[in-house]
């Protein structure tokens, strides 16, 4: 194969995965994929993918400088070896890109199985804040005991806007409980059916995935609904509930549980994730 | 109700693949890119100079290298071949590989604040003074052994033929430019031959973590040695980024220290997508050399390391 179409091929694959990669960025799917903190570098691969893809077909090397041996390893130089490169490195892609829902399904939750309380998941640590200072610059109660309440968002009919994450701390926070107890919440998950402890067939799981850095580390976590009658949704679609957050204790541990009054389906939210 | 040990999806499949492939990419681009000025801007002989000529203090200096040049373990190998290519010691590149993704201060500090309330210091301290033992012990064997058992024959002969003086078969272009653009040249060669096995090493990863039921690894946490050994398994099949397998690693309550060290140490050094990525480099006896190697050589420093009541 000469130099010039294994330039073309090169020049292909690195444009594919660099525009794969900033329409992943610009359409905001990105997030559905990893951690904040990897976007930027995201866009920036993206960008220079492109750029290189252009460096690579306009800029040919000088042949007398660079031959097949100057490199090393310079990949395949048979039309067949560069063919099936450039496939190899392609096709996967954009059939992961066609294929992927973006989000995991009941299996994949169900191999990693549900993580049901906070101790259970990455980085945690007991919430142990310093005492921030009140109004009149004097130090106020520490830690749990400090008024969070008034910092809870709520709906226009007043229910406060949960996530999984609040309420599983404050299974395992008597302080912050008091500000979730017996309220009205309104909180948005996945619907995955309960596999056990259900002998009325009215609970079932609110999933959210937790994510150190990718959507492969994932984690699920749920918190327990229990509604007014047997619910069923398609496993993994996007639910609304809304009612009221308890926290029972059973075998000396103590969970959340929501008593439903409400469940609806529901768009899935910009952020799909929790971190 | 119970849970078949391996289920395929191919939308999990798909969705793991592809979230992998995107976060780790930017890395391997950052590692060809560095390979790409290496190969036109550093001569052969500046790092021979500065690098100690014993072998052993060599291979200490390699494994230590990821202080000051931090790499996460897929970009590090675009690096070392060219390394290689321009003359380092192939022992001193192994143990920079092997070390640089854990011996460095990002992953320190993201296995200090992972391990927090649980032996942080001593987690972090231990996760970085096994994987540099591991890495010179590694290098040291390396260094015994005939090059043509270690280097893919095409790698092989650019060392062989590098002749004694700066040039290895052919001129650098002069001027910045010309070099810029032979640079470029370099880099996304190295790119796409590197990722080709990052792309089948993801994908047979993807399958298995997305397929596999993970709470059959539980039942083995009760023994040292057989969780150390399934938490090494289970860190190849994940073939986490080693910035932040520590915090997946802290969530394994149910199994000893040992086992988690063993994972925090093993994954970085070798892993499904690594395997893959390896071979742009190494023999495929080697490989497997090297990853029997690791799994006893970690194995058996982790569990010994009960003594100390870890």
């Amino acid at each position: 194969m000469t130099l010039t179409a294994r330039r073309y091929f090169q020049g292909a694959s690195l444009a594919v995965w660099g525009v794969v990669a900033l329409a992943f960025y610009y359409s905001g799917r990105i997030s559905s994929y990893l951690h904040p903190d990897f976007h930027s570098w995201t866009v920036f691969s993206g960008f220079v993918l492109v750029l290189m893809a252009i460096g690579t077909v306009l800029l040919p090397v000088e042949e007398e400088h660079c031959d097949d041996d100057c490199g090393g390893a310079h990949g395949p130089t048979s039309a067949w070896g560069t063919a099936l490169t450039t496939s190899l490195l392609i096709i996967p892609l954009l059939g992961a890109v066609m294929i992927s829902p973006s989000q995991f399904g009941a299996v994949a939750v169900m191999n990693r199985g549900l993580a049901d309380s906070i101790t259970d998941l990455p980085g945690y640590v007991p919430f142990s804040e310093p005492p921030l200072p009140t109004e009149d610059g004097s130090i106020g109660p520490s830690g749990p005991s400090a008024d969070l309440g008034s910092y809870l968002t709520r709906s226009p009919d007043g229910r406060i806007m949960a996530s999984t994450m609040d309420l599983l701390y404050a299974a395992n926070e008597p302080g912050l409980r008091e500000d979730f107890e017996n309220q009205d919440i309104e909180i948005i998950g996945q619907f995955f059916p309960a596999k056990k402890n259900n002998p009325n067939g009215d609970r079932f799981s609110l999933v959210r995935m937790f994510v150190m850095c990718c959507a492969a580390d994932a984690r699920p976590v749920a918190i327990t609904v229990r509604a007014l009658q047997p619910e069923t949704f398609p496993d993994m679609s996007w639910i609304k509930v809304t009612g009221k957050a308890t926290f029972p204790t059973e075998g000396g541990r103590t969970f959340p549980v929501i008593v439903a009054e409400s469940v609806v389906p529901t768009e899935a939210p910009t952020e799909t994730f929790m971190y | 109700m119970d849970v078949p040990v391996f289920t395929f999806s191919l939308p999990d499949f798909s969705y793991a693949f592809l979230s992998v492939l995107l976060e780790g990419v930017p890395f391997i681009l950052v590692g060809t890119i560095i390979s790409g000025l290496l190969d036109q801007f550093l001569p052969s002989k500046v790092m021979l100079r500065y690098l100690p000529r014993n072998p052993f203090l060599g291979a200490c200096t390699a494994a230590g290298m990821g202080l000051v040049f931090p790499m996460c373990e897929c970009g590090v190998v675009p690096v070392i071949r060219r390394l290689i290519h321009k003359g380092l010691p192939v022992s001193n590149a192994v143990a920079y590989m092997l070390a640089a993704p854990v011996v460095n201060p990002i992953v320190i500090l993201s296995t200090y604040a992972a391990f927090r309330g649980q032996g942080a210091l001593e987690m972090s301290s231990l996760r970085v003074a096994v994987a540099f033992v591991v890495a010179v012990l590694v290098a040291m064997a390396v260094h015994n052994l005939p090059l043509r058992r270690v280097l893919k024959p095409q790698i092989l002969e650019s060392v062989e033929n590098m002749p004694d003086d700066e040039h290895h078969g052919h001129s650098h272009p002069v001027g910045l430019f010309s070099r810029l653009r032979a640079a470029l040249h370099v880099a996304v060669s190295d790119f796409l031959d590197v990722m080709v096995y990052f792309v089948l090493g993801v994908g047979v990863s993807a399958a298995i973590s997305t397929a596999l039921n993970q709470e059959v690894l539980l039942p083995l946490a009760l023994n040292d040695w057989l969780a150390t050994a399934s938490m090494m398994l289970l860190a190849f099949v994940l073939s986490l980024c080693s910035t932040s397998d520590a915090f997946i690693a802290a969530t394994f309550v149910a199994f000893p220290a040992v086992a988690k060290l063993a994972f925090l140490v093993f994954g970085p050094m070798l892993d499904l997508k690594l395997v893959f990525i390896y071979s742009s480099v190494f023999t495929k006896r080697f490989i497997l050399g090297l990853a029997v190697g690791l799994f006893v050589l970690i194995g058996l420093i982790c569990v010994r390391l009960t003594v100390i009541g870890l």
